[in-house]
């Protein structure tokens, strides 16, 4: 008599021990099982009676294992077990041969019983076909992964999104006052999947319009805190051209200089996309080629009329999907159903572009100087609803926060917009794009042309939010986007940047320095020496930048005047304009501020080597410039002829005095210097700065030229420098903007397309040509 | 040593001055132990004329205030405009749209010879004004704001943009797209669009934004159906003192 | 020759600016008077001409204190002058709003304002050192009837949700729910109060006179119900002119009313006198602890009246957010169908009656308005008190004399410039 012997697959470790110890003292003979695939593998080498099967399996499904055994070894009686019964599931099991249906907790003498009935009525021997077929093993695919896609009934996806409620916050569209909204979901049934477009996007939920950077202490041992919060989240229902603007911050944000905070909500938030079958009337996605999404998402459904489709785009879509819900693999009928309701959506759209959007990228280039963007922001309010309503819009301010009681306070991030009046205003009160028609203008190429050539995503989606939100009719960019390239490369590339993100949190941590030495330089102007706390090197090229905390007052970009030849520790020269450098003139010895970077590229040292140097310091341009001519005095033998120009407003304002009177000195340095105007004491040279280079002579094919002073002077120097036969190339420039973040992404800084924190400050002229913006 | 301030009342509802007792609890004890308030005739019965910064509340409507405010500041070293009333002249200045003599005399009949008034007007009207903390009434975050940035010695931060950026952010649907009329495009930002997300509109309370597009703000009124008439109508309730009036 | 001097100018401790003068000679009075000299705010030519939607906004700004009772009677008159009737939760809900305006404004007078005089402090600020629990507790309090405006109508100075035919807004259920947790825990903290209150000595003064309030069968009344008057029985709302019959005199910016006497009183005292019995019972039993019984003819009292009626509305407070959360809240559809028509709108401000009477054209637009304000109506009435009460103490230090006279204008809890912005009445000559 042979020993009958008992299967059992489950998963759980205990039900497999306390069923299989039960079974065992009745006599049976018992073997388990902890997947499907294990399952199978048993089967193939030796044969059982009985096989007690969960429905509910990581991989292939108890379903799948039932057709299969039921294939390789049809005497094989199946009983079901499982904690979630479903009449579906129970029809589907009969259907395929399962003896009978139980729910755990099981009774074991229930479970028992049943077994020594279907023994009983089985016999013995196995029954087999007559002709034995000996069946190969058949490959255990591994059924739900990424790129397939199945049909998910309305009940499924319930079961999904009420599976998800239980282990994080689930985020949908909702119907609000008429529109749609993403707002945390109170129950399945708020939800809806068939919306025009929600008034605000999902990337709210990435980059909130509030974001706390770092807490910090002020006083005798002020501390710093970096604040990475994050929440596991899933938002459900979100678009593809939705889906598309968050792979674009996805590499904004994580390529590069990884973002902390991004990166840590990034990881916790799972994106369940749905398709737009009945679009908003203001949009063109499929102009833009967002209509349609195959990456970017864990999860995407189609509305295929009572049934969903759903395609994975991810591991974790997949793990959640085979966690939570029931899926099966869609018919033919099916496949093409989904075809046909996505192609009939296309036909719903009112608007596309009319040029291949392949071409934007030139096309607003030559259109820099149309008069469309005069005209149009006639009516701008700059009131912001554009940039706020809009997915691809991530540029923000920083700002500082004290308690009441001024003991600390924190650091944080608030949505801001390049359209807004003080966008690129600095502390002087200069502001870089200060007419209507220039900030109109730059929006657009952004989304049209900026985006596209720096992060190679579309930077405008086609959503038409804008559209529907500006109440001046003005701000459609459906004539400025630009193409994507969609290559396998570009797909993998998009996944594997999430995925392989560091989490990092000292991004916008500044770094203690204490205060060593104050020289006061002039009225307005001190030069301050700072040591890292721990001891360290700042590290800098010439021309770099550090940004400068001062806990609760704010941060400010000051260019850094020594060379990085000084070891132990580094100078700042600081003029007295806003609230940080207002605060660091009052400063002593001993005193600590906070400091970052160094940022932004540097001059060029290796071009300059072996050449000869003209460097022409305007004013308070020396500051930078200073940190040069250290660092080449430091390695005077490296270069040719060294000539240094210099010109102030007054001799009251000369900087450096002792250093200037030192350069003067130096046989091996060719130092001239004038003063806008002379007072009675001042023996030389009177008259601006450009009066000194005609009496100049250089041979244009051997030098470099850095140049360093207030805008107004950059542009008569180099029409002078160029009288002088000197190429474009070989004109160097240092330009100042509203640096902020000095990492590439709050935006403030831009020149065109172009960061100042990272690809300059430091400028070939030949560079700056193109940049229409820049002088 | 504990900068000394003082709270002074001109005319106007006074909801300023008592609303900064609705501060947090925690707030308001902070706040005492960071400054010594040395006049504020609402609360306090003791007065004196030390003070170093003065907030001043409502607007100058009667020739005798003129007088009083310019004491007020020949005294303070810092001027603070408290409350619309005082920053921007707020809704007294509707009264200014009636000659002074017919008001009188509708009002107080023969009486009216007793009474001065003269059109209503903000503080920075009479007196030069360092810091401005706007609304009706102001949001406490900013009157918390700008003291402490008094305390410490910066700029307080105080928006330049419309009321629509925070509108926005608070994920309110727009009130031009459900039938209704906003002055939130022009109108300085700071408030959180609180009235917006309570379920009205703008009015404007906060004063136009420095550089505010008003040609832009009334042909928009005009093409969500108001009339020239009512479109200045909206305007007056606040921005009478302004060049929209004028 | 004993001469007494007191000239207080502009009183602190109240809201809007009165001085008080006193010249007296060898026990002779030479001149008492109380003076208003607030500026003139003109709101019946700020209201006339805009368009209903604005006119409770404006309103609002007639005071800072009692923006919702100017709110409340604002869009009450203009309902019923368009012929409107609110909807049982609009009911509910303006209630609850209206309770906290009461109690915050109560909670501010009976610590902020009077308590000082009765500790022996300039203000509340020096009690921070000394009784840091109480001014905690007070600041405490005060922000409850805050928060629970802030959550009825977005902020409780000129509030913003409550319109004319609703709200624009509802509450938010959770915000409900622990507000009415912090209420019930408000109960514990009146009975600090009035343990406190209960050790003052309240000066001993009687001067009867009419008593004039709100008074409906249904509860005591603060938004709804008839003219009441001790003297003389009920009133219909609409005829509040036969009332009030305002005047105005010389020395002051403010007019003066009078009705069965030469002058009557408003306010907490004259709501407690009129309706008592409809108190809850554990107001009424504070009202017992602390010796206030009706009828009750010492203005003095009027700031324990305030006490009592502060720990009703907290009772009452309760039991609407009961109602509302067993009856669930509804969107409900606002439709507002201007006509022309005058309404009268009247609710106790926690000064006392207040009437706003508008005219509208058939477009919405205000063509007329009348306000009628507590402290306008009770001015007359302080200066009679004082008339009786200067000769009983003239005999007294001149401090305390003018201590004396200084909080019995604060009991009265003044608005004083809510009252001086006032309408088309005749004038006494």
């Amino acid at each position: 008599m042979m020993e009958n012997t008992v299967l059992i697959v489950d998963d759980e470790a205990i039900v497999r021990e306390s069923i299989g110890d039960w079974l065992k003292d009745a006599g049976y003979g018992v073997a388990t099982a902890e997947s499907g695939e294990e399952a199978l593998e048993l089967i193939a080498k030796r044969d059982f009676s009985v096989m007690v099967l969960d429905i509910r399996l990581p991989g292939l499904t108890g379903l799948s294992v039932l057709k299969e055994v039921k294939a390789q070894r049809p005497w094989i009686q199946s009983i079901i077990i499982t904690a979630y019964p479903s009449e579906e599931t129970t029809a589907e099991a009969k259907k395929l041969g399962a003896i009978d249906y139980l729910i755990k907790p099981l009774a074991p003498d229930d479970l028992e019983q049943l077994i020594r009935e279907t023994i009983d009525s089985m016999g013995r021997e196995p029954t087999v076909k007559a002709v034995t077929e000996v069946m190969p093993k058949p490959a255990v695919e591994k059924v739900i992964e990424v790129g397939k896609s199945f049909v998910l009934t309305r009940d499924s996806l319930r079961l999904l999104v009420e599976g998800l409620a239980g282990e994080m916050e689930v985020v949908g569209v909702k119907s609000r006052q008429g529109k749609y909204v993403f707002d945390t979901l109170d129950s399945f049934d708020e939800l809806c999947l068939d919306y025009d477009v929600t008034v605000m996007p999902p990337t709210k939920y990435l980059l909130p319009a509030k974001d706390t950077l770092f807490r910090f202490t002020v006083g005798y041992d002020s501390k710093v805190i970096p604040v990475v919060e994050a929440v596991p989240r899933a938002l459900v229902g979100v678009h593809p051209y939705d889906i598309k603007a968050i792979e674009l911050l996805d590499v904004a944000f994580l390529s590069t200089n990884t973002d902390p905070n991004y990166n840590a909500r990034r990881q916790k938030t799972v994106i369940i996309g749905v398709d737009c079958l009945h679009p908003s009337p203001n949009s063109f996605s499929p102009s833009m080629g967002t209509r349609l999404a195959d990456t970017g998402f864990d999860l995407l459904l189609t509305d295929i009329g009572g049934e969903f489709m759903v395609e994975i785009g991810s591991e974790r879509g997949a793990e959640l999907l085979s966690r939570y819900a029931e899926v099966r693999q869609p018919s033919g009928d099916e496949i093409a159903r989904q075809k046909a309701v996505r192609d009939e959506a296309l036909s719903r759209y009112q608007l596309s572009l009319d040029v291949p959007k392949e071409q934007l990228p030139k096309l607003l280039e030559e259109g820099y100087d149309d008069p469309y963007w005069e005209t149009k922001s006639e009516s701008c309010l700059s009131c912001g609803s554009c940039v706020m309503v809009c997915p691809t819009c991530f540029c923000f301010d920083v700002e500082d926060e004290l308690a009441l009681d001024l003991r600390g306070g924190e650091r944080f991030r608030r949505s801001d917009g390049c359209v807004l009046v003080d966008f690129a205003r600095v502390a002087t009160g200069e502001n870089f794009r200060y007419d209507r028609a220039s900030r109109l203008r730059h929006r657009i190429l952004r989304k049209g042309k900026y985006i596209m050539e720096r992060y190679g995503k579309v930077g405008c989606v086609g959503c038409g939010r804008c559209v529907t939100a500006c109440l001046a009719d003005i701000a459609s960019p459906l004539e400025a986007f630009n193409a994507i390239a969609e290559s396998a490369r570009a797909k993998e590339a998009a996944a594997r940047l999430v995925r392989e993100a560091k989490a990092e949190t000292e991004l916008y941590t500044p770094h203690l320095a204490q205060l060593v030495k104050v020289t006061s330089l002039t009225a307005a102007e001190k030069m301050f020496e700072f040591r890292f706390k721990d001891g360290s090197e700042l590290g800098h090229r010439p021309g770099q930048f550090v940004e400068v905390s001062i806990l609760g007052l704010g941060e400010a970009p000051i260019s850094i005047s020594s060379s990085p030849t000084r070891n132990g520790s580094f100078q700042l020269a600081v003029r007295n304009v806003g609230n940080v450098t207002r605060r660091l003139h009052t400063m002593k010895k001993g005193a600590y501020v906070g400091i970052r970077g160094p940022f932004g590229n540097g001059f060029p040292l290796d071009d300059l080597e072996g050449k000869d140097v003209l460097l022409i310091a305007g004013g308070i341009g020396l500051f930078p410039l200073r940190s040069l001519i250290q660092y080449i005095l430091n390695r005077r033998e490296s270069f040719g002829r060294v000539i240094l120009l210099f010109g102030a407003r007054s001799p009251a304002e000369r900087l450096f005095v002792d250093e200037l009177d030192a350069w003067r000195q130096r046989p091996d340095v060719e130092f001239y210097e004038t003063v806008d105007r002379g007072d009675q004491d001042w023996k030389g040279n009177v008259g601006v700065i450009t009066t000194l280079i005609p009496g100049i002579t250089i041979d244009p094919k051997n030098t470099m030229a850095a140049v360093v002073g207030p805008p107004i002077m950059y542009r008569f120097v180099i029409g002078e420098l160029k009288k002088k036969d000197l190429a474009d190339e070989n004109i160097i420039l240092s330009l100042e903007r509203r640096m902020k973040c000095g990492v590439g992404k709050c935006g403030h800084c831009q020149i065109n397309g172009v960061y100042v924190c990272l690809e300059g400050p430091v400028f070939t002229l030949d560079r700056l040509r193109h940049l229409r913006e820049a002088v | 040593m504990k900068p000394k301030i003082a709270f002074f009342d001109f005319t106007g509802c006074e909801g300023c001055q008592l609303d900064a007792l609705n501060l947090d609890g925690d707030e308001i004890l902070a706040l005492l132990g960071a400054v010594d308030i040395v006049n504020f005739r609402e609360v306090m019965t003791e007065r004196k004329d030390n003070y170093d910064i003065a907030f001043i509340e409502g607007s100058i409507t009667r020739q005798s205030e003129i007088a009083r405010l310019q004491k007020i500041r020949e005294r303070a070293k810092v001027l603070v405009a408290l409350g619309a009333c005082a920053c921007i002249g707020g809704i007294n200045c509707l009264k200014n749209h009636v000659p002074m003599e017919e008001a009188l005399r509708a009002v107080y009949g023969e009486a009216a010879q007793y009474y001065d008034t003269i059109p209503a007007r903000p503080a920075d009207a009479v007196v030069p004004v360092d810091y401005y903390v706007r609304g009706c009434p102001p949001v406490h975050s900013e009157l918390a704001k700008v003291i402490k940035a008094l305390l410490v010695g910066r700029k307080p931060d105080i928006p330049n943009y419309p009321v629509c950026v925070e509108c926005k952010m608070a994920g309110n649907i727009c009130v031009f797209e459900r039938g209704m009329y906003c002055l939130g495009p022009v109108t300085r930002a700071g408030c959180g669009a609180i009235c917006v997300t309570s379920g009205r509109v703008c009015w404007g309370c906060r004063g136009l934004v420095d550089d505010p597009n008003l040609n832009s703000q009334k042909d928009i009124l005009k093409k969500y159906g108001l009339t020239p008439d009512q479109i200045i109508e909206k305007f007056k309730i606040y921005d009478t003192c302004t060049e929209v009036i004028k | 020759m004993t001469k007494v001097n007191i000239n207080v100018h502009q009183l602190t401790r109240v809201e809007g600016h009165g001085n008080i003068v006193l010249n007296a000679r060898d026990g002779r009075i030479e001149e008492l008077r109380w003076e208003v000299t607030e500026s003139p705010r003109f709101f019946e030519v700020m209201m006339r001409g805009r368009y209903y939607e604005d006119v409770p906004h404006i309103a609002s700004r007639i005071c800072g204190i009692c923006s919702i009772a100017h709110s409340t009677a604002s869009i009450q008159a203009t309902e019923a002058a368009f012929r409107i009737s609110p909807s049982e939760q609009t009911l509910l809900l303006r209630k609850l709003l209206y309770n906290a305006e009461i109690l915050e404004s109560h909670v501010l007078h009976v610590l902020f304002l009077a308590a000082p005089d009765f500790l022996g402090v300039g203000s509340v600020f020096p009690l921070v050192e000394t009784h840091k629990d109480v001014v905690l507790l007070a600041l405490r309090l005060k922000r409850l009837a805050y928060n629970l405006a802030e959550v009825l109508a977005g902020r409780k100075t000129h509030p913003i949700s409550c319109v004319v035919g609703g709200f624009a807004k509802l509450p938010g259920w959770s915000e409900l729910e622990a507000l009415r947790q912090r209420l019930e825990d408000a109960r514990a903290d009146f009975d600090t109060v009035v343990d406190l209150v209960k050790t003052l000595k309240i000066p001993d003064f009687v001067r009867e006179t009419e008593y004039i309030s709100l008074q409906d069968r249904k509860e005591y009344a603060y938004i709804s119900g008839h003219i009441a008057s001790s003297d003389a029985g009920l009133t219909p709302v609409e005829k509040y002119l036969e009332v009030t019959n305002e005047f105005c005199v010389p020395h002051s910016t403010a007019k003066y009313t009078r009705n069965q006497r030469d002058s009557y009183m408003v306010g907490a005292l004259a709501r407690f006198n009129n309706n008592h019995e409809q108190l809850s019972p554990r107001a009424q039993k504070v009202a017992e602890e602390i010796g206030l019984s009706a009828p009750c003819h010492n203005p003095f009292m009027i700031t324990v009246a305030q006490l009592v009626e502060s720990v009703d509305v907290v009772e009452d407070s309760i039991s609407i957010i009961d109602r509302i959360l067993s009856r669930g809240l509804q969107e409900e559809e606002n439709t507002v169908r201007v006509r022309a028509g005058r309404g009268i709108g009247a609710v106790e401000a926690p000064r006392g009656i207040l009437f706003h009477d508008y005219t509208y054209d058939m477009n919405g637009i205000l063509l007329k308005a009348n306000c009628i304000i507590p402290t306008n109506q009770n001015h007359n009435n302080i200066q009679n008190d004082m008339e009786v009460l200067v000769p009983q103490i003239l005999s007294r230090p001149e401090d305390e004399i003018r201590q004396t006279l200084e909080m019995l204008v604060r009991a009265y809890d003044p608005c004083i410039s809510c009252s001086a912005h006032f309408l088309n009445v005749s004038i006494r000559k």
